[in-house]
């Protein structure tokens, strides 16, 4: 890939990350959870508010995420055009279907009454993963990490929605995670493949993780951070335990998930390894 | 007297080098053209540019070439792809693409399906068949967004046909 310029960059809380990608003026772009108007109303389980604006706060996050995703795919082909074909096809196939996975929550959105651009939003995925300069620390932090990640946010939110009873919406993030898998699956069998060819690939997938995991530490919230909607930051999340099913469905092995498991506060009953 | 072989298998490379191409060009729009409503519209299309690219480099390995073999088609046909993807104006992106490049190739195929002959060369007629279906429904989509956005139509008419009139005037992609 072309050497990214300065004009490619931006700095945010002391590090040089990928400049986000175009928006229309209608987006307020914020570079802060703080910033986010996430709200937490204390009738509704921490992290679990399911009010109306909440609802539609939710949707449209989830509206921006997927075209997000469909931006990183679409740069990625832009930025390794010598990688393999049928690898490029998986990143064009992606493409379509992160475009459709957004157009969808944008029509649902607007069944609810929201409109884009009615919420903050970021570029966080983006400014991580574009800076990277190997296909393989891409595939590792983007799909294999942020939408391996979102496998397990959609599985919780899929019930969250069917509880609170909207089954339409409910069945759309079903069908979106459905997708998801494979986003997954292509790339740990990509990154099983490259490895192979080439070892020196680990050292970049390692460089690549450790800068994200670098990155969401200085963007991690401050316990007391409140928010744009008055609303303290930790109290508008809740843990998306392991979807393990979807998990080995992408192709994740049994000593990855029973990492991510402890990771999740079972260790006590994951078997160690031999 | 249709096409020989070796004719046949350098026009699909041709035609596989452009659908990389405007499968390249498209994918660099995504990010930076600020509308929602485009950037989808064209996530969606670059799966088809690439359908069609790998349907065609399949092809290329049955006519006596590597699978997915591209042949960079004549220069004045890069240049203009190459200025076509260096446009930064969201209308004029789509005016190019869809009024201009793709109309362009429909023609190109539909001069080929005229040369080639239709039984011995029946893959290839497949293949071009399908991608000027495929090519109808993404002009169709173009029209319809730029229907319900009109900001977008507002491309100067003479700058639309010079472009078209350049894309005519190259006789043939093969070089």
């Amino acid at each position: 890939m072309q050497p990214l310029s300065a004009a490619d960059t931006t700095v945010i809380r002391g590090i040089t990350v990928r400049k986000g990608p175009a928006r229309e003026a209608c987006f307020t772009v914020v570079e802060d959870n703080s910033k986010l108007s996430f709200n937490a109303d204390p009738d509704y389980e921490k992290g679990k508010d399911m009010s109306e604006g909440m609802r539609r706060n939710r949707i449209h996050t989830h509206m921006h995420n997927e075209m997000q995703n469909m931006e990183i795919a679409a740069q990625t082909l832009v930025d390794f055009a010598d990688a393999p074909w049928e690898l490029r096809m998986e990143l064009a196939r992606q493409c379509w279907d992160e475009s459709r996975h957004s157009a969808v929550l944008l029509r649902r959105l607007q069944e609810m009454g929201g409109h884009k651009g009615e919420f903050p939003v970021m570029h966080y995925e983006w400014n991580i993963t574009c800076m990277q300069d190997s296909l393989a620390a891409r595939l590792a932090i983007q799909n294999r990490t942020f939408e391996g990640g979102e496998m397990d946010i959609l599985k919780v939110h899929a019930q969250m929605w069917r509880d609170a009873g909207d089954k339409v919406t409910a069945g759309l993030l079903e069908a979106i995670l459905s997708d998801e898998i494979h986003h997954v699956r292509f790339a740990n069998v990509w990154l099983k493949r490259l490895a192979k060819d080439d070892p020196r690939v680990l050292l970049k997938v390692l460089t690549g993780i450790s800068f994200m995991k670098w990155v969401s530490t200085v963007f991690a919230p401050a316990p007391d951070d409140v928010n744009a909607s008055g609303a303290k930051v930790t109290d508008t999340v809740h843990p998306n335990p392991t979807n393990i099913e979807d998990r080995k469905l992408a192709e994740f092995t049994e000593q990855e998930i029973a990492e991510l498991l402890r990771q999740d506060g079972f260790g006590q009953i994951v078997p160690r390894p031999s | 007297m249709g096409l020989s072989v070796s004719d046949r298998g350098k026009a699909v490379a041709s035609f596989r080098y452009v659908h990389v191409d405007l499968m390249e060009t498209l994918a660099h729009w995504t990010p930076t053209s600020p509308e929602m409503e485009v950037k989808l519209l064209l996530g969606e299309h670059i799966w088809d540019a690439a359908q069609n690219a790998d349907a065609l480099g399949k092809r290329t390995r049955e006519l006596r070439l590597p699978l997915q073999h591209s042949l960079r088609p004549v220069d004045a046909y890069v240049e203009l792809l190459k200025e076509v993807r260096q446009e930064r104006d969201t209308s004029r992106r789509l005016s190019a693409f869809y009024d201009v490049v793709l109309p362009g190739l429909d023609a190109r195929y539909h001069a080929y399906l005229e040369q080639t002959d239709a039984l011995l060369d029946g893959p290839t007629v497949r293949i071009l068949e399908q991608i000027r279906n495929t090519s109808a429904r993404m002009i169709k989509q173009s029209r319809e967004l730029r229907a319900e956005l009109p900001a977008l139509g507002n491309v100067d008419r003479g700058w639309i046909d010079a472009m078209q009139k350049r894309e005519s005037r190259i006789p043939t992609l093969v070089s």
